[in-house]
């Protein structure tokens, strides 16, 4: 039968997406040292049948990876969490709803970036979307989300002036830019519908190649 | 379909992107969707997007966001100006409606009728706050499809 639940709850029951990668996490029940056990469980929104989720029965960590059965971004989930020690347990606790399209955090593009002696050229690529094992089909979420573009930032380490481009396409020429200067390339993504973004990507630095005139 | 309709989703979404989290702890049935049971919305074909888009426009002003007041005036203010965007749209859809561009084909008539039977299987006020709760279903499959 049901243990009397008496142990405080989980707290903090939520879904942490980054790429579509969605994992359940939650902190320890408030007073409750080591020891502390839970079991996982989660519905499709309007489906709404409980499934254990098997692979996070009985641990003893606070997080429990639900991207496989969450992969469907047409669908909204719920997932919920029960805490156990020493015979008492708490109630089971409810995320909010869950939507893996619009509640995901984006990674910021990859950039690479080539010189000339008065151009950079740019090629950035949209992180993909989780997948079940290296070896499965990789998705670019430019493909989730054809809205998708790109926030490029170039600044030129001498003058320090900076350009911001906006741009659909993953490719950027940057021309009339000044021979033997260095200039940094950051880039973040930028989806319109549903509202998302990513942060920007680390500093890319490179100079533009000696005039060979002078 | 042919009918293509410029529309503020950026405003409807961020509208309800604010009251999302709100208005869907409101809705304690998880075993039903209004909008996706029992199939979702993506599995409609895109031939009959402008008849949905239009249906269920209509289906939000007429019978919905009138049922939807809660006590919290923040959330009222929200819902309304959700409404009014959606107003705004309907009559854009109405144009094309008239145009005969937007016909309605078996297969939305059917999903229509089944998105009614799931919103009368409530008590009204539960159907309405479930249905607002699924206005992200509603604009995921829109934007999708735009």
């Amino acid at each position: 039968g049901e243990l009397y639940c008496s142990l405080p709850n989980p707290r903090n029951v939520r879904f942490e997406s980054v790429n579509m990668k969605n994992v359940l996490r939650w902190s320890a029940p408030e007073g409750t040292g080591d020891g502390v056990l839970y079991k996982v469980k989660y519905s499709v929104y309007g489906v709404g049948k409980w499934i254990r989720k098997l692979e996070c029965r009985n641990i003893n960590r606070t997080w429990c990876d639900l991207s496989s059965e969450t992969s469907d971004y047409e669908e909204q989930y719920y997932a919920s969490v029960k805490a156990f020690l020493n015979g008492r347990c708490s109630d089971w606790i409810e995320t909010a709803r869950f939507n893996p399209l619009t509640d995901t955090k984006i990674d910021p593009p990859v950039v690479s970036v080539s010189s000339t002696e008065k151009s950079i050229s740019i090629i950035l690529t949209a992180p993909e979307k989780w997948k079940r094992s290296p070896e499965g089909e990789s998705v670019s979420l430019l493909q989730v989300y054809p809205g998708l573009q790109y926030n490029v930032s170039v600044l030129n380490k001498k003058t320090k002036k900076r350009w911001l481009f906006s741009i659909s396409n993953n490719t950027l020429l940057v021309p009339w830019l000044e021979p033997g200067t260095a200039y940094c390339v950051s880039a973040q993504i930028h989806v319109t519908t549903p509202l998302l973004h990513s942060g920007f990507s680390k500093e890319y630095c490179i100079s533009t190649l000696k005039d060979k005139v002078a | 379909g042919p009918c293509r309709v410029s529309m503020s989703m950026a405003e409807i979404r961020s509208g309800f992107n604010a009251i999302k989290a709100n208005i869907q702890a409101r809705d304690p049935i998880r075993n039903l969707s209004i909008l996706s049971y029992p199939h979702s919305l993506h599995k409609v074909k895109s031939s009959e997007r402008c008849c949905i888009t239009h249906q269920l426009f209509t289906f939000y002003v007429d019978k919905v966001f009138k049922h939807c007041r809660t006590e919290d005036s923040y959330i009222n203010r929200k819902i309304s100006s959700i409404a009014n965007s959606f107003l705004s749209v309907r009559r854009n859809l109405e144009l094309c409606h008239e145009q005969n561009k937007c016909v309605c084909g078996q297969e939305s008539l059917g999903k229509l009728k089944q998105i009614l039977v799931n919103y009368e299987g409530l008590n009204v006020t539960s159907a309405a706050m479930k249905s607002l709760g699924e206005l992200d279903i509603l604009l995921d499959w829109v934007e999708k499809e735009s």
